[in-house]
């Protein structure tokens, strides 16, 4: 019985050791392209619903707060933004198809609806240090950048991958490169900085995720802040409530929807 | 019996009361403005406030109720004498007895503007009620629209609302049929469309047919009966379409639409138009207009063709115009730009240079000033005023 126990407090012991191995062993062999897969997956889960604070501080200093509801679908392929207060904005909707590609906005004042061509994915959304780009951009991580691994990183207090991540000559999203700090267990980049579309050099945003919980098996930031170093102004998102895979129909992400 | 009768009564009623008060949300705006222009030596004022109060309710997952109740009052200039604003050439063929005929009076109104219930059934859409009716892609001008002339100096204030029934019945995927009809004393005077809306890469497109009866009026004969000017209703057949899309990087639209007539020439409309953004943030659009009801003279202009641009029977009294708009987010919470609109038939042009800032969540500023820089006579006259306008509006 004794001898019982050895072997069950030996293989315990050996199964940790290997538990313990294997996982920071896979870790130093991950490339670039296999972390930003991992984040990818994270920030563009199947489906998912949310309902969001966002408050700007303006460069003056003044504060101007939203709340909006979110609806994304096909790993964040399709998006659609509602937006409930203020009063200002209330029930204008964006939905965003083609990882923003097509974006169509809703006015409910004048009933109209207005297709945006893809130069508006520049422009901020409500006047906030996110664009639409930022907003609703999917898989442009994989599809319209190259990661580069740089060495790992201590980022506000998280042992982190560093990732730099030049954009593709293709491509014609707004920024030539961004640098990523990725916490090591759960794949949430911790800070991003983005970089000019133009000069490479030019570190013009910076976005700070925190507060970080599990929701179902996603790790998820339930507050996010965009600094943006060229206005001196800084846009705070905070996640008032979050749900994944949820069974959400096509027909929610069309222009019949969008003005419901 | 009739106890119990009674208590059911009121038990329905305070059951119904409590369900609608927990689904009505009510919400709105207030808008005090000031319009002034200085014509010859003299500077005009109209004050205006308006209420307007929203509400809406999700009477169940696919029935839902929405309405708004328009308060305006008006002070300062009230009386506006068109004649005082057109060439004496035009004003010279209205006899004096006429003279008073041609005064727009602004009188404190109260109305409902919308009210409408919206049936989502699963394969369509029904809208039942006085709504809002957008036709079309263009920003400032709509070929298509039929219902509504925006104001050009203003292009995105709100419509009002029609009495329409309109079902949106997607086909497959890709396309949606929108039918509507807005009814008046018969079928045979009511307005009909039928439009078919798809997608084709990063292009949305419209292919549109309407059927309206045209209320024009003859400014220059008064019908002493009805007390107006007399009416020359005409029926108008219209067919076109829009497009709207990406080329080159650029935003572009387009929208046609000929207009057979009854009686009167048949003519067409067109806007093309094409938009930016820089990385700047400054956004830049401009919008070209060919109607072909508009003159390509302005020595042709009529007193007919002031009058039914005044009172917005007809979108414009020149031929070809271009509107231009540059627009740049000086700070988070202020907007610089201006617009402006050139007449390309008679070389008239009016300047807008606006300004919005946000005051806080729920309070807005816009101002703009309308300088016409035009000979009399012309579309964008300076005998038609230089002025502008300032306004505030608080969103509840």
């Amino acid at each position: 019985m004794q001898y019982k126990d050895q072997i069950v407090k030996i293989a315990v012991q050996v199964w940790t050791i290997v538990l313990l191995i294997i996982p920071t062993a896979y870790g130093q062999e991950m490339t670039g392209e296999e972390i930003i897969k991992k984040v990818n997956e994270i920030f563009n889960p199947a489906s998912s619903y949310g309902r969001s604070k966002m408050t700007i501080v303006t460069t003056s200093g003044q504060k101007r707060t939203f709340e909006f509801e979110s609806w994304s679908k096909d790993g964040g392929e399709k998006n659609l933004v509602r937006y409930h207060k203020p009063g200002r904005v209330k029930d204008q909707a964006t939905l965003m198809l083609n990882h923003a590609d097509d974006i169509w906005m809703f006015f409910p004042r004048t009933q109209r609806v207005r297709k945006l061509a893809t130069h508006a994915k520049k422009q901020k959304m409500q006047g906030s240090d996110f664009s639409y780009e930022d907003m609703g951009s999917g898989d442009t991580f994989i599809t319209d950048f190259t990661p580069v691994r740089l060495g790992d990183e201590k980022m506000n207090e998280k042992i982190c991958y560093k990732l730099e991540m030049v954009r593709k000559e293709d491509s014609d999203l707004s920024y030539s490169r961004m640098i990523m700090w990725i916490i090591k267990e759960n794949f949430v980049p911790v800070v991003i900085d983005y970089y000019d579309e133009k000069d490479p050099v030019r570190h013009i945003k910076r976005l700070v995720q925190s507060n970080i919980r599990l929701i179902g098996s996603i790790p998820t930031a339930m507050r996010s802040v965009m600094y943006n170093r060229g206005d001196n102004s800084q846009t705070e998102l905070e996640l008032l409530e979050i749900k994944y895979d949820l069974p959400l129909s096509d027909a929610m992400f069309t222009e019949r929807s969008l003005k419901k | 019996m009739k106890k119990f009768l009674f208590i059911i009564i009121i038990n329905c009623f305070n059951f119904t009361s409590a369900g609608a008060q927990e689904g009505v949300e009510l919400f709105g705006y207030f808008e005090s403005q000031v319009m002034g222009t200085k014509i010859g030596k003299e500077f005009f004022q109209l004050q205006s406030n308006k209420l307007r109060v929203d509400l809406s309710a999700d009477l169940s997952d696919n029935i839902s109720f929405a309405a708004n109740f328009d308060y305006i009052t008006y002070d300062g200039k009230k009386q506006w004498n068109i004649l005082e604003y057109l060439s004496d050439e035009i004003t010279s063929t209205v006899s004096s007895e006429m003279e008073d005929l041609y005064v727009v009076s602004f009188s404190n109104r109260q109305f409902l503007d919308n009210a409408y219930i919206k049936v989502n059934f699963n394969k369509f859409d029904l809208t039942l009620g006085k709504q809002q009716i957008s036709i079309g892609t263009g920003y400032t001008w709509n070929p298509l629209d039929v219902f509504n002339t925006k104001d050009v100096l203003d292009p995105t204030y709100e419509q009002p609302g029609h009495n329409a029934l309109r079902a949106d019945i997607p086909i497959g995927k890709k396309l949606t049929l929108n039918c509507l009809y807005s009814p008046d004393e018969t079928w045979n005077s009511s307005g009909k469309m039928v439009q078919v809306k798809g997608g084709v890469s990063h292009f949305d497109f419209t292919v549109t047919a309407i059927e309206i009866l045209w209320s024009f009026h003859d400014y220059t004969q008064f019908d002493t009966e009805k007390s107006s000017f007399r009416l020359v209703p005409e029926k108008r057949h219209v067919i076109g379409g829009s497009t709207v899309g990406e080329l080159l990087g650029m935003g572009v639209w387009a929208e046609y639409g000929y207009n057979d007539m009854q009686m009167t020439d048949n003519y067409y409309e067109l806007a093309a138009g094409a938009d930016y953004t820089f990385d700047s943030q400054t956004y830049i659009m401009a919008e070209f207009y060919r109607n072909t009801l508009g003159k390509t003279d302005h020595k042709n202009y009529s007193l007919n063709d002031w009058m039914r641009q005044f009172t917005s029977e007809q979108k414009t009294i020149t031929r070809d115009q271009v509107y231009f708009l540059m627009r740049h987010p000086v700070t988070d919470l202020l907007d610089l730009g201006t617009s402006g609109i050139l007449s390309l038939s008679d070389k008239s042009f009016a300047l807008i240079p606006t300004l919005n800032y946000s005051f806080s969540d729920n309070m807005e500023i816009m101002a703009y000033l309308n300088l016409n820089i035009g000979r009399n006579g012309k579309a964008y006259s300076e005998e038609s005023g230089n002025g502008g306008q300032i306004r505030v509006r608080v969103y509840f």
